[in-house]
């Protein structure tokens, strides 16, 4: 956890470049996320690196069959690196497939404030990722398509997301 | 994991006993069936003895959907300053009827602040108050941190947390004035203060203490922006809680924009004002009623989020 600083500016919210930067510094590091990932749980599960005025740091435990759904992160951006198993990314296409993307472990990418997706995990062996966004997750848009087509955003909390009620328990 | 309310007021039957024998305030007046409760500093207000009967305030706890809520020192009333002579009957009055309330309800241990005694402090933790509450305007800036030093300290090495409480308002916040006055000005002022004098005085001289701050603070975690800009320390302190009572969705989601939703906490303040539900999805509600309010009564120290 005392690294992070060193990895991030503080003072400014950071662009795609410097998410990149900084997932990639983290996921190079495993000492900082090896005591945050789990292989044990059938859910999704969280835990927060950091979070400062400018960037949150999310280390994300992903099982075979975990989807978040498609959603957005209303104002931030962020970037993704994925440090065991892999991950499916899927982007909403109107009329048309979605369009999927496969991210390995060793591999990044990164989105903008506009972007939306669904993230999910389709592999027999468990997932690791760092994500980071900026500014810092705040109000995310969850999606849902009707069975007649038509498109619903809810507007909620990031907690809903990454505070789900399982790791409560 | 229970879901607790960390900001509730009772005053014991013992309590109500010792503040109606006052003749001076803060005491209880009554006017045939009617009673008041008159201070320095607030206008006379009604109080109606039914909010303070424990077992009515029992039921109201699992109404509210909760499991248990800590009662505190009703700080506005200004006992904890009073001189020792005076506050000692009713500081102890206090402390005897909380501890015999019913199973739905903890308490925060008041501190006298003529002479902070961390030993009877110590003794309230053993008998199983859940931290401390002090006033905000005792711990405004480095004399009250000086003060409250030893009292901090006996609190950050038993692993209990403090709670920072409004009040009690200024005298200039008396007679003629709205019955809010205090409660939107002296409240907010002193709160952020306490705020602000934690981070300068209280955190680098008790690393490992926890601390609830009521109200939201007076929103000081909003002034972060101008804070910074005017050199201010840009530390996020984890373990520095915020309780959200008085305020709906809008403001604590305006809040949580800035401190995350790990460092907010159900806060009623109730009878002083209901429990309300946010309408901020269940797991901000699961957060402010389960998951934080048991990192800040933990005894032992857990991991969290930086």
């Amino acid at each position: 956890m005392s690294t992070i600083p060193r990895h991030s500016p503080l003072h400014h919210d950071l662009d795609l470049a410097e998410l990149r930067d900084l997932v990639s510094a983290i996921a190079a590091d495993p000492q900082q996320w090896r005591p945050l990932a789990r292989s044990d749980t059938a859910e999704r599960h969280f835990e927060q690196l950091w979070r400062d005025d400018h960037v949150d740091v999310w280390v994300i435990s992903w099982a075979s069959g975990n989807d978040t759904g498609f959603h957005d992160h209303d104002v931030s951006r962020g970037a993704v690196a994925v440090v065991e198993g892999e991950v499916v990314e899927e982007r909403l296409v109107v009329g048309g497939a979605p369009r999927l993307v496969r991210h390995r472990a060793g591999e990044t990418f990164d989105f903008d404030a506009s972007h939306v997706h669904r993230m999910h995990q389709d592999a027999a062996t468990p997932a690791v990722s760092m994500h980071a966004y900026s500014p810092p997750l705040w109000r995310m848009g969850s999606y849902e398509v009707e069975p007649d087509g038509t498109l619903r955003r809810r507007s909620i909390s990031y907690a809903e997301e990454l505070r789900p009620l399982e790791s409560a328990a | 994991m229970p879901a607790v309310d960390i900001h509730q007021h009772l005053w014991p039957e013992s309590l109500l006993s010792a503040l109606s024998l006052r003749r001076e305030p803060p005491m209880l007046v009554r006017r045939g069936s009617d009673w008041s409760v008159r201070l320095r500093g607030e206008p006379e207000a009604p109080v109606d003895l039914a909010d303070h009967d424990p077992d009515r305030r029992a039921a109201l706890v699992h109404a509210d959907g909760l499991d248990r809520a800590l009662v505190a020192p009703s700080v506005p009333l200004g006992i904890e300053a009073l001189a020792a002579g005076e506050a000692e009957p009713l500081l102890e009055a206090y402390h005897e009827g909380v501890a015999a309330l019913p199973g739905e309800f903890g308490a925060w241990a008041a501190v006298a602040l003529a002479e902070p005694d961390p030993a009877a402090l110590a003794h309230r933790l053993d008998a199983g108050f859940v931290g401390a509450c002090v006033s905000a305007g005792a711990l405004g800036g480095p004399a009250g941190f000086d003060r409250l030093g030893p009292v901090l300290e006996t609190l950050e090495r038993r692993g209990a947390p403090l709670f920072v409480h409004p009040g009690p308002a200024s005298s200039a916040d008396g007679e003629g004035m709205p019955s809010w006055w205090a409660a939107l000005t002296g409240y907010v002022a002193s709160m952020q203060t306490a705020w602000h004098a934690f981070a300068v005085w209280g955190r680098p001289a008790h690393p490992g203490l926890r601390v609830c701050f009521a109200m939201l603070a007076g929103l000081a975690p909003l002034q972060r922006e101008r804070l910074i800009a005017r050199g201010g320390p840009a530390v996020s302190d984890p373990d520095v809680l915020l309780d959200v009572s008085s305020y709906g969705a809008r403001t604590v989601d305006a809040v949580l924009r800035e401190v995350g939703v790990d460092r907010l906490v159900e806060g009623s303040d109730r009878p002083v004002i209901g429990v309300t539900e946010l309408p901020l999805g269940d797991a901000v509600r699961t957060a402010l009623r389960e998951r934080n309010p048991a990192r800040l009564l933990s005894t032992t120290t857990t991991e969290v989020p930086a």
